[in-house]
C-alpha cells in the first residue's frame, strides 16, 4: 500500500542539514499530510521528491520504480503532479492555453500538431467546470483572481492525469470559503482513486481531510498516523510548542 | 476586421515581391535587400527570443559561422553555392545543437553573457585562424551569378531573402499554433512551473536554439554569397546580433511579424543615417537612444502598444466579491 517512499533522503545547504535522512512512506490512496515547525524541512523535502533539487544522499521510490534524481519533468511523466507554495500558472497564456500545455507529449507529430485539439479542449473543460473556471477560459490567467488561479493551477495539473498529487500549502492566502471548496475538492478527487500529500499550516484544514499525517522536525520524520493519535503525541507537542 | 487584415497582408506581401520594380535605381534595391535580410534575420531570432524569452546579443556568431562556413566550401572546396549554403546551415545547426546544451542551462543575465562570449570566441578563432579564413583581411567570395551585373545580382538576392523571410515567417506562425509553442510559451512564462507540469524544458530550449541558429545562418550564407566580401569583425560583431534584438523588440517579439516590423523601421533608417550623414558613428548613438525609447514606453513593441490586447478585452470588470463568489461556486 505505497504509492512514493522515501530511504534515509539528505540534503545540506553549506553545513545545515535542511533534510536529514528522512524515511517516509505514503499510503497510496489515502490523503497524506506532511506537517512541522518552520524550517523543519518540508519544502526542501517536497523538492527533492520533485525533483526541484537533487539530494546529497537517500533514495526516492514511486510505486516500486527509482525515481531518484530525475529531473521535474520525468517526474511529472512518473504520474506525480504537484502545485507551489504561492500558486503558480502562466500569466500570459490564457486559462485554457494553461491546461492544454500540461497534456504529455512524446511523438513529434502530436508536438507539432495544433494545440487546440477537439479532445483534449473537451477534457480542460471538464476540469475547468469542476472547478468552477470554466466561463474564463479565454482569459489570460493573469488577469484572475489570487483564488480563481489557485483553481487553475489545480485543474492543470489534474490536465496530466497524476496519480499522487502534492499541494504545498493550498489553503495559503485563500478565503475560507474556498478553503472549504478546496478540501471538497480534494476529498472528492481523493474518492476517485487519487493519493495526495498536503503540506499545510492550517492544523484544522489538515486534522480535518487527512488520513495520515507525517509529522517533520529538523529535517526528519518523528511521528506518523492517524490525525488524531499525532495530535496528542508528546513528541509533536514538544516539536511545536518547545516544551 | 479579418478581412482587413487579410487584405494588408496580401498587400504587403504583393509590396515585398514588386519592391525592386516600384524603385528608380539599384541602389534602393540594394537597401531592399539589406531591409529583407535583417527581417529574415529578426525573425529567425525571434524563434527563439519571442517565444522562450530566451535574449541572445550573439546570434551574429550564427550569421557569421554561416557566412564563413558558405564562403569556405565555394571558395576552398569549390561546392557548389547552393549545397555549399545547405551544407554550411546544418553544419551550423549541429554546433548550435551542441552549444544550445550548455548555453540554455543559465537563465536571464547569465544567458545574454554566454550568448556574447560565443560570438567574441567565433570572431577570435576565425580572426586568428589565417591560413583558412584569410584572418583579418577577410575572406573574398565569388558571385555565384558571373553573368550578372552587381544590380542584377541584388534583385536575385531580394528575392532569396524574401524567400527565406517567407520560410522564417511560415515556421514562427507553424511553431505559433503548435504544441510544441505552447510549451516554448510556457518557458517564457514559467519555466520551474513548466517543468513540473512535464514539459521537457532543456530540449525544448535546444530545439528552439537550434532552429534559431538555423535560419540566421541560412541568412549569413546568402549574405556571404551576395556581398563577395566577409571581414570577420563585421560578421561576428555584437552590433548584428543586438541589431535581431532591437528590431524584434521594437515590433514586438510576442508577435508574427513583429520583428519583420521593426526591420522595416531600423534597417532602412540606418541605411538614411550613413548616406545622408557619411560614415559618422551616428546611426549607433541613435540605434541606442531608439532601444531606450522603446524600453521605457512601448516594452511590448509597437504592435502591442498600437492594436492592443483583445484578450484583455474579454474578462469584464467584476469587483473583488463577485469573483470571490465565482472562484467558489
Amino acid at each position: 500500500m505505497t504509492s512514493l517512499r522515501t530511504h534515509g533522503l539528505t540534503k545540506a545547504f553549506g553545513g545545515v542539514l535542511a533534510v536529514d535522512g528522512a524515511g517516509v512512506e505514503l499510503r497510496d490512496g489515502e490523503i497524506n499530510a506532511l506537517i512541522g515547525p518552520n524550517g523543519c524541512g518540508k519544502t526542501t523535502f517536497f523538492n527533492l521528491i520533485t525533483g526541484m533539487i537533487r539530494p546529497d544522499s537517500g533514495r526516492v521510490t514511486y510505486r516500486g520504480r527509482d525515481i531518484t534524481g530525475h529531473s521535474p519533468h520525468r517526474v511529472a511523466h512518473a504520474g506525480i503532479g504537484r502545485t507551489f507554495q504561492l500558486c503558480r500558472v502562466f500569466p500570459r497564456l490564457t486559462v485554457l492555453e494553461n491546461m492544454l500545455v500540461a497534456v504529455r507529449r512524446t511523438r513529434l507529430r502530436e508536438l507539432l500538431a495544433g494545440l487546440h485539439d477537439k479532445g483534449e479542449v473537451e477534457r480542460a473543460r471538464h476540469w475547468l467546470g469542476r472547478m468552477g473556471i470554466d466561463h474564463l477560459e479565454r482569459a489570460e490567467a493573469r488577469h484572475l483572481s489570487y483564488g480563481q488561479q489557485k483553481l487553475l493551477e489545480l485543474a492543470a495539473v489534474l490536465m496530466a492525469e497524476p496519480d499522487l498529487v502534492l499541494l504545498d500549502e493550498p489553503a495559503g492566502g485563500v478565503n475560507p470559503a474556498l478553503i472549504d471548496r478546496i478540501v471538497t475538492l480534494v476529498r472528492d478527487l481523493n474518492a476517485e482513486g487519487r493519493t495526495f500529500l498536503v503540506v499545510e499550516h492550517n492544523m484544522d484544514m489538515v486534522m480535518g481531510m487527512s488520513d495520515h499525517v507525517i509529522v517533520f522536525d529538523r529535517g526528519r520524520p518523528i511521528a506518523a498516523g492517524p490525525p488524531a493519535t499525532v495530535r496528542n503525541d508528546p513528541r509533536v507537542l514538544e516539536a511545536y510548542l518547545g516544551v | 476586421m479579418r478581412i482587413a487584415s487579410r487584405g494588408l497582408l496580401l498587400l504587403g506581401a504583393a509590396l515585398a515581391i514588386g519592391y525592386p520594380w516600384l524603385v528608380p535605381n539599384y541602389y534602393l534595391v540594394y537597401a531592399g535587400v539589406l531591409t529583407v535580410m535583417y527581417a529574415a534575420m529578426a525573425t529567425s531570432w525571434n524563434l527563439l527570443g519571442g517565444f522562450t524569452g530566451y535574449v541572445s546579443l550573439g546570434h551574429s556568431a550564427f550569421f557569421g559561422l554561416g557566412a564563413y562556413g558558405t564562403g569556405l566550401l565555394v571558395t576552398r572546396l569549390d561546392v557548389p553555392w547552393v549545397a555549399a549554403l545547405l551544407a554550411s546551415a546544418l553544419l551550423v545547426t549541429v554546433f548550435a545543437v551542441l552549444v544550445g546544451i550548455a548555453a540554455v542551462r543559465v537563465r536571464g543575465a547569465s544567458f545574454v553573457i554566454v550568448s556574447i562570449a560565443l560570438v567574441s570566441m567565433m570572431n577570435l578563432l576565425v580572426q586568428g585562424w589565417r591560413s583558412l579564413t584569410g584572418g583579418s583581411t577577410g575572406l573574398q567570395v565569388p558571385s555565384p551569378f558571373p553573368g550578372l551585373h552587381r544590380g542584377e545580382t541584388h534583385l536575385v538576392f531580394f528575392y532569396l531573402f524574401l524567400l527565406l523571410l517567407a520560410l522564417a515567417l511560415a515556421s514562427w506562425w507553424f511553431i505559433g499554433r503548435s504544441r510544441f509553442g505552447a510549451g516554448l510559451r510556457a518557458i517564457r512564462e514559467d519555466e520551474d512551473k513548466a517543468e513540473s507540469l512535464g514539459v521537457p524544458t532543456a530540449a525544448y530550449k535546444v530545439a528552439a536554439f537550434a532552429l534559431s541558429a538555423l535560419f540566421v545562418a541560412l541568412a549569413g550564407g546568402l549574405y556571404a554569397l551576395w556581398f563577395g566580401s566577409l571581414d570577420p569583425i563585421f560578421v561576428f560583431s555584437i552590433l548584428i546580433g543586438s541589431s535581431m534584438v532591437l528590431m524584434s523588440l521594437l515590433g514586438g517579439a510576442r508577435h508574427l511579424l513583429g520583428p519583420l516590423l521593426g526591420a522595416l523601421i531600423v534597417a532602412p533608417a540606418g541605411e538614411y543615417f550613413l548616406v545622408a550623414l557619411g560614415e559618422t558613428q551616428i546611426h549607433l548613438t541613435a540605434t541606442g537612444l531608439l532601444l531606450i525609447l522603446v524600453v521605457l514606453f512601448m516594452p511590448e513593441g509597437i504592435i502591442a502598444r498600437f492594436a492592443g490586447n483583445r484578450d484583455t478585452a474579454s474578462i469584464p470588470e467584476q469587483s473583488a466579491g463577485q469573483r470571490l463568489e465565482g472562484a467558489a461556486r
